[in-house]
Order: C-alpha cells, then structure tokens, then sequence
C-alpha cells in the first residue's frame, strides 16, 4: 500500500502513515480497513462534530487501475445522523488521482481555525484559505478552486452550504455531482472548517503483477460491457430498473404508504432516454457510464437522476416528472444533501401535514401538498439554510418525528432513512436495512438484485422467491460479506462480473494468492468489526428493526397484503452470523475465529 | 403428446400455445418484436439452432428455424448455451437469474425489454408449459 496522509487541521502537522501489513492483508482497503484503523477512535463519547472526530478518506487496491468499475473511493468516520458508525462512497476521478498523487488516503483529525481547503499534488500539501469558497454551492466551488489553482484537471472533493449549516445528511461531493452522500460525513467535514481537498497526480498505480493483471482486467471489462445488466444501466441509467420494481411492487410511493402511482412509465430510466437523455458520464475507466446527461427546458445540459433519487424525489412525493425531478436533485446536489435522505424528511413532512400533525402555523403559511414540487423545492431551500421548519428537518426523519412525538412514523433505522427498495416487494431488504452497519442502507447489500434472480452460485447463494422469510436469512449474510468486499475495494457494486475474476484482479494488485473463500472471509471480518464498533456505540438487538411502515403491507399494487415475517427473518440471520440473540453482539468464538480477538476481549 | 426441445414440433407447439392462452394475450398486449433464441451447442448440441418467433400484440405471428442470425436483426437475440436454455424449461433456472448472472445475454432494445419483463416471464412460463421432454 502506498502511505495514508494523516493531517491534523489543528496543528497542521502531517505525517505519512504506513498500515500494518496484516491489517492490510485481512481488511484490504477502503471501508473495511478503515473500521480497523478508526476502531479504537469511535467510541461512545466521541462527538461526531468535534476536532477529535476522525474523517478517513480511503482508496481500495483496485483503484484507480484499469480494472472495471474500480474510481471510487470511501470516506469512514463517525455519523452526526446516527450516531453510528459511519462510511459513504463516491464514484468520479478523485480516488483515482489521490492514488495517483502517491497516496491511498487522507486522514483528518483537528479543527482549522478559519475555513480552508487542502491541495494535494505530486509532492504539495498545501493548507490555502477557503473564506471566499465558504457559502458557496458544490457545483460552484468545485468551478472557484479549479480555477484559483490553475488546474482544470484537479479533481475537488467538496462540502455545500447544507453540512456548513449543520444539516445531518449533508454530503461530500466531487466531479460534479458524485457524491458520497449518505451518513452525514459532509457535516463532519464542515465541523472541521474544511471546504475542500482538491487533489492532482500524475504517478502510476502500484499494481504487484501488471503482467498477471493486464489480461484478466481486459477480459473483465470485456465481459462487464456486454453483460445484461450493464447494456441495461448504460442505455438506461439505474433507473432503467423502474418499471420492474414497480411491477415487483418494491418502489415506494407516497412516503411508503402506497403501492400505485400511475406516472412511473413517465420518470422511468426508459421514459428518461426517450426524453430529456442526451448522454453518459462515467467514473475513471468505467465501461458501463451509468451516469447521465440531460437537458432541461433551459437549453442547458444537466446531470440527470439515478434510481434513488428518481423515486426518492418522484412517487415517494407524488411527483411524476422527469424535469422536475431531476431541478430537484441538482438543488439538493448543489446545497450538498443527500437525496435519499431529503425525500425520506421531505415525504415525511407531507404526510405529518395531511395527518394534521404538521399545520400552516408550524411551515409559516407553507401548505404541503403532494406532488406540488414548488412546494418541495421551497422545504429544500429551507432544510439547507436550516431555516424556521428546516432548522427541523434538517436534523433527519428520527429527530423531526421525535420533535412532532411520532417518532414510530419516521421510515428510518437507526437514523438513517430507508432507502427506496422496498422490502416488502423484495424481503431480503428487510434485513439488510434492519442489519446494515450503517443504518437502512441499500448499498452495504444490494440484496434486491438478489431477489430478481442475481444469484451467483460461487458465492454460495441460492435463489429464493422474492417474498421468501427466514429460509434467505443466510444466503442475505453472505451477501452482505461479499459487499463487505466490494467496499473495501471500493468497486462499483454494478460491476456484474464473476466474483472468481475479481479475486484474480485483487490477487494481481496485491501480489495475493488468495481464494474467493477468503475474500469472503475478510469481508464477514470487516462486517462484524463494524458491527463491534456499533455496539461499543451503544447499538444492541432492539436496534435491528423495521419501521412500523414496512411492516404494514400495502393495500394496492403487486406486493399488496405481503407481510415480512421479521422476526423469524431476524432470528435466522442471527444465527447464520453467529450473534448472541439476547445482546446482538457477535459471539466471542465467531470474533476469535475472525482473528479479532482484541475486539472480543472489548465488547465480552 | 411428447413435445421434445429442441424440434420444429416444439416451436409448432410454442407459436399455438402463445396464440390460445388468455394470460399471455393480455400481458403481452403492448408487446412489439419479435425474437431469436440462439441456442448455442455443447455437450448435447452439436450445431447452434435459431429459432426465430415473431411477436405482436399478444400473439405469435409467425415462426421459423433460420440457419443463422438474419441480416435484418430481429428485435431481440436470446443468446446462451443448450444446457440453459434446457434449465429455464425444466424451471431449474429462473429466467431473470439466467439474465443476471451471465448465463442467458439478451441483446436488442433495453428500453423495451425493462418495460415488458413481465411479458418476458410469461413468454417463458407459455414455452415451459409446451414442453413435456427435453433432449438430455
């Protein structure tokens, strides 16, 4: 591994920091390392917005190499949301050039006296003064420092306005609109006065056996371009998935309260490229480009929504226009919110006005109506500049429903918001949400695809029907184990290509000769240090949950009268994992086997 | 009556069956393309078989076996090995797991095809319905 650049804002001391070889070996990179590095800093009385608050900003072996999907790169700390654990990654070019700049990555501790932004060059560190970026928008400070350091081509990691105001799921942004967008790592970053890393290299990526790894990596892109799933997000984006999950009845609409809505053929990734599409973006040599370019009414070119955000800032508010959405995203985009979370508050706000528990009197004279995007746009507006019932909603679902005492309405776990896969049109997000490190996330296991049919036997998964209980409780934790290692490379998880092929890549970067068993083994590694980590924070059985909407079924569309068996689901994943039932710690002899004994003796 | 897979019987019985049953008419009514099952050989197959359907509205308007992909591409290519295609018709391997795990590629309109999965399941449960043996 190449050095991680330790910087302490306070002092601006920096050190070069070389990880322990085993470390390297059993954890890998990106999120699963940086859980073993952070592991003795986030503790309890650790406040997330406080100089001694680590933000770690990780690479993964594969990165920024040639190997597909491999351009991203993870920020860790701990999450002002949740108060949990913490990681969120970004796609772009920034984890590449920070690789290429002959580090693999940045940690943070310290507060900055006065607002400033880091440049990280072949050979610069530099501290530069931020007070002329502070206030300003992702899209535009992103432009500002470019153009003050001269260099077009650096690639600038940034916060908005949003996480300065203190907002709890306030993002880190870089190229445009990539974001590291879940778990309020942005407000960490503005707790530290820090507007910005922009970072340039011009080295190359240390891989062990390029001659090993040149074939397998040509063949992988190969592959990855021509298989269903990519031709599908390429063509389409990941909103391509629309329709199918509306017909499974895995998409969300009106706050999780509805089935139906009858314009999702108009916001779908199909609807998006007959429409508005003009093109693709992609992350450093990716070979699916699911990012896209619209135009909009203005004339100008726009990024255009993914999945999440489709949904998130469409049915799930009744909203059913492609434009439209896609003004609203890039408005959250530029204050630096993440949109999953800003439709979970936004949805969250208009069902609590239609119920009468929020009035006129509480949103100063604003009537929340659904679908209304004027509306909409004015409570994001207000949520980024923390302002009247934005001061609220800014501090995420489980803060504004406990404020309101409904708290039992909020579709979050453990403060995070629930993504928009449905897990009662695809079951085995039940216990992803309910289980994530991280609080209900789609990412630490993107188990609906499982559920649609991507089975892949060579990791030990069979299909089950996408409504199946407890019978897909093990086959969902080995799941999570191989995303556990996606993360810790920091690879796409669209990178559909046989996980045989990736522990190949993995063994040419690193000069490995390890099997795809124990990949998969330092992924369920890394899953129960984070899940130690989250139980040194406080974090024990009741936590693994399901809101109460998710465990309604729906009274109208293909998933109607579905009702997930969560705790016979729950009770089998614990034993699957080998987790103490009463406590919801791993149990002493699973950490020891796992070679983490040191966090067995803390939490036993 | 035995229907074997692969046979121009089997197709004969596969184009009926799409033309009668009530369930696939309905589903499938917004359908337009038709379509090509490349059925690549291996250890059972000795020669790839393409075996073209065209589909429109609900119905199956025509059939054929061609001796290659035609120059005027059909609307959609199912492309994969005989042993898969005999496990989608035996049920052992579910067809939007073959799509997502590398083992059956479908090439053509993306667009279309995310829009009519359904139709694509219930093409599927019509062709598994047909056959009653499969060449093994």
């Amino acid at each position: 591994m190449q050095p991680i650049l330790k910087i302490d804002l306070s002092s601006r001391q920096i050190e070069h920091y070389r990880v322990p070889i085993a470390w390297e070996h059993d954890f890998i990179g990106g999120a699963s390392l940086g859980a073993r590095l952070l592991y003795s800093s986030i503790i309890a009385t650790l406040d997330p917005c406080s100089p001694e608050s680590p933000l770690l900003f990780l690479t993964g072996p594969l990165t920024g190499t040639a190997g597909p999907a491999v351009g991203r790169f993870v920020v860790c700390g701990k999450s002002p949301a949740t108060g949990l654990w913490a990681e969120s990654n970004a796609g772009g070019f920034w984890g590449p050039e920070l690789r290429q700049a002959g580090y693999d990555g940045i940690w943070i501790t310290g507060k900055a006296d006065k607002p400033l932004y880091l440049w990280i060059a072949d050979g610069v560190i530099e501290f530069r003064d931020a007070a002329g970026h502070w206030g300003k928008d992702t899209y535009e400070s992103q432009d500002a420092i470019r153009e003050e350091l001269g260099q077009q081509g650096a690639h600038v990691a940034v916060i908005g306005p949003a996480a300065e105001n203190g907002v709890v799921f306030a993002g880190i942004f870089c190229d445009h609109g990539r974001t590291a967008g879940r778990t309020g790592l942005g407000t960490v970053m503005a707790s530290k006065n820090l507007k910005a890393i922009a970072v340039r290299g011009t080295g190359k990526i240390p891989i062990a056996d390029p001659d090993g790894f040149r074939p397998i990596r040509s063949e992988a892109n190969r592959m990855l371009k021509n298989e269903n799933q990519s031709r599908v997000i390429r063509e389409l984006g990941t909103a391509g998935v629309a329709e199918y999950a509306d017909y499974l009845g895995s998409m969300p609409k009106k706050y999780f309260t509805q089935g139906v809505f009858d314009r999702v053929e108009d916001i779908s990734g199909a609807a998006m490229s007959e429409t508005i599409l003009v093109g693709n973006s992609a992350c450093h040599a990716c070979v699916i480009a699911c990012g896209r370019v619209v135009r909009l009414d203005d004339g100008e070119k726009h990024k255009g929504p993914e999945f999440e955000t489709v949904v998130g800032l469409g049915p799930n508010l009744l909203i059913g226009d492609l434009p439209t959405i896609t003004k609203l995203m890039e408005l959250c985009d530029r204050h630096g919110m993440d949109t999953i979370s800003t439709g979970g508050v936004l949805g969250l706000a208009l069902l609590f006005f239609e119920k009468g528990i929020l009035t006129e009197k509480d949103t100063n004279g604003l009537k929340l109506t659904w679908g209304d995007a004027q509306v909409v746009e004015e409570l994001i507006h207000r949520i980024a500049q923390r302002k009247n019932i934005g001061a609220i909603m800014g501090q995420g679902t489980r803060y504004f429903a406990r404020h309101f005492n409904q708290e039992a309405m909020a579709v979050q776990v453990n403060g995070l918001e629930v993504a928009y896969q449905d897990p009662r049109g695809v079951s085995g997000m039940a216990l992803v949400y309910a289980t994530s490190p991280r609080g209900a996330c789609h990412n630490q296991s993107d188990y609906y695809f499982v559920d649609w049919g991507q089975a892949d036997p060579s990791l030990g998964l069979e299909y089950f029907d996408r409504q199946a209980g407890a019978e897909k409780a093990a086959n969902v934790a080995i799941h999570q184990n191989w995303r556990t290692v996606n993360n810790a490379l920091v690879m796409c998880i669209f990178a559909n290509n046989p996980p045989e092929e990736i522990a190949a890549l993995v063994n040419y970067a690193c000069g490995y000769k390890r099997t795809l068993k124990d990949l998969l083994l330092a992924g369920e590694r890394a899953w129960n240090l984070k899940r130690a980590i989250n139980i040194r924070l406080g974090l024990s059985a009741v936590n693994d949950r399901l809101p109460q909407a998710l465990m309604q079924p729906y009274l109208d569309g293909n998933s109607a009268g579905y009702r997930i068996e969560f705790p016979e689901m729950l009770a089998a994943y614990y034993q699957a994992r080998d987790w103490d039932a009463a406590t919801g710690k791993p149990t002493k002899e699973k950490l020891i086997t796992l070679g983490l004994e040191d966090v067995a003796q803390d939490i036993w | 009556m035995t229907v074997m897979f692969p046979s121009p019987e089997w197709l004969k019985a596969l184009e009926d069956k799409l033309n009668s049953d009530d369930r696939y008419a309905q589903i499938a009514k917004k359908w337009e393309g038709d379509i090509l099952c490349q059925i690549e050989p291996d250890g059972l197959l000795k020669e790839s078989l393409f075996y073209y359907l065209d589909l429109w509205h609900g119905t199956c308007r025509s059939t054929a076996i061609l001796d290659a992909v035609p120059e005027d591409k059909p609307a959609f290519i199912l492309l994969a090995p005989y042993a898969n295609f005999a496990k989608i018709l035996k049920g052992e391997l579910d067809p939007m797991q073959a799509m997502l795990t590398r083992k059956l590629q479908v090439q053509g309109n993306m667009a279309l095809m995310m829009r009519s999965v359904p139709t694509v399941l219930d093409f599927v449960r019509c062709a598994r319905e047909v056959t009653t043996e499969i060449l093994s």
